[in-house]
């Protein structure tokens, strides 16, 4: 039994090293676009939820909940694209998402919470109140890309 | 309801600014001129409901409310930062102690179209009234009567922080008379009327160009290069408004960014535009949302600044 953990874990460190060694042998160019087709994504989910919050397009709360859970996942899918690797490429991240590090991850972290937020409220049923998260959810947002992102050309 | 309209000597006195500011050493006596005018039209009778509205044009809820949930709108205490330090916006309800409630009509036409306290030191021009400078004698009155509705809230006005030299406010004195031109808004009779209803609003009253205008070492906005995107209060790039990217954008797509805040490939707008999404452009009337957008596409499409907060493009 001990011998089968011990197995078990070595193949899991092994496993998890390459895991690791390949996601940093993944080329800068390819994060770059993982990350921009993330956020992307979170545009395509996103959008449909802000028209219903601002009134634009009839509420529907199962295209919310689903949206939403799409969102909780793809929220968490582009800040591991962020290497330092592609510091020097053309992409509309500002220096600051290098040099204000902390600060990045604290917009992050307020940015999940918040999808974290809508996800739990279109759980409720309470269609006020999954609209006022879309609207918290909108805000993280832009206030990330206040700070971090540069503007469109 | 009966209302005085404004006396003749505000418009006399821009007539003679605007035309010394070209003669330079006059601009003194013009505006010592001009300083001591607004008493004799400021007690108009102004309209309440009208003056929330152009509050809400104004944007004036953004900097003098607190950027957190809760906070009691118009009591002050947005920071706003600058390459100069750190502005915080004032509290604006009329609480006698803390806000504006002992202000005189007369201190509130001298401080939105000259930029002065009513204790008559200048006020730094993160008071955005270069722009504010603009409004008519009517909409002033209806702002200030506005004002004078909201519940008095005791919350104190934060000092500005400041870097060193621009803790003293007697150079504004020497800013002004470089880059300021005091004076209401001029209609030109040569454009159409929703053209220059649209200057107005993002010239005067919407102060637009205070961000997407850019600015001189000295911190005023060139007027050569109005709208042509500026930078933000931290020194990022912000977008040219006029057309020559603008032009990209259909009518419907323009109109849905500046009431939704979304943007044709379904982005949305970073939060401080957001912020100006909800509490202006999409607050405006239909006619005036339409007088805003026919004014942008009107500009001469004028090339953007050269790049620098977005290094990389």
């Amino acid at each position: 039994m001990r011998s089968k953990l011990l197995t078990a874990g070595l193949f899991l460190a092994i496993g998890t090293g390459y895991a690791c060694s390949a996601i940093a042998q993944v080329k800068p160019e390819t994060l770059v676009e993982q990350r921009v087709s993330a956020m992307r994504l979170q545009g395509k989910y996103f959008g449909p939820l802000g028209g219903m919050a601002q009134g634009r397009i009839p509420y529907d709360a199962n295209i919310a909940a689903r949206n939403a859970g799409y969102l909780e996942v793809l929220s968490k899918m582009p800040w591991d694209g962020f290497e330092p690797s592609t510091k020097d490429l053309k992409t509309r991240a500002l220096p600051e998402v290098y040099s204000e590090p902390a600060k990045f991850k604290a917009a992050q972290d307020t940015f999940n919470v918040e999808v974290g937020k809508l996800v739990a409220a279109t759980k409720s049923g309470n269609e006020a109140s999954v609209k006022a998260a879309i609207m918290d959810v909108n805000k993280a947002c832009g206030n990330c890309h206040d700070t971090f992102r540069a503007k469109a050309q | 309801m009966p209302r005085h309209l404004p006396g003749e000597g505000a418009i006399t006195a821009a007539t003679a600014s605007t035309a010394s500011t070209r003669a330079g050493a006059l601009a003194w006596a013009a505006c010592a001129l001009a300083l001591l005018l607004p008493s004799a039209f400021a007690a108009a009778a102004g309209d309440a409901a009208r003056g929330l509205y152009l509050a809400k044009a104004g944007g004036c809820l953004a900097c003098h409310t607190e950027d957190k949930k809760g906070a009691t709108p118009f009591a002050g205490g947005r920071a706003l930062k600058t390459p100069f330090g750190t502005f915080y916006g004032p509290n604006l309800t009329p609480h006698a102690a803390a806000g504006i409630g002992r202000w005189s009509d007369a201190d509130f036409v001298r401080a939105m179209r000259h930029g002065v306290r009513p204790d008559g030191a200048n006020y730094y021009p993160a008071f955005p009234y270069p722009s504010f400078t603009g409004i008519t004698d009517r909409d002033l009155a209806d702002l200030w009567a506005y004002l004078k509705t909201l519940p008095p809230d005791p919350r104190p006005s934060q000092p500005h922080d400041l870097r060193f030299p621009y803790r003293w406010r007697y150079p504004i004195v020497a800013w002004k008379w470089l880059y300021f031109t005091p004076g209401p808004f001029a209609s030109d009779p040569r454009r159409a009327p929703m053209v220059d209803r649209g200057a107005y609003l993002v010239e005067a009253l919407g102060h637009c160009g205070e961000c997407h205008t850019p600015r001189n070492y000295l911190g005023a906005t060139k007027k050569d290069r109005a709208l042509a995107g500026g930078k933000g209060p931290t020194g990022k790039d912000l977008p040219n408004l006029t057309p020559t990217h603008l032009a990209k954008w259909s009518d419907p797509e323009l109109k849905d960014f500046l009431l939704f805040g979304t943007k044709p490939d379904m982005d949305s707008a970073d939060e401080a535009m957001a912020e100006v999404v909800r509490n202006t452009t999409s607050q405006l009337t239909p006619e005036d949302l339409a007088a805003l957008m026919a004014y942008l596409r009107a500009l001469p499409a004028r090339p953007d600044e050269p790049a620098t907060s977005d290094k990389k493009k």
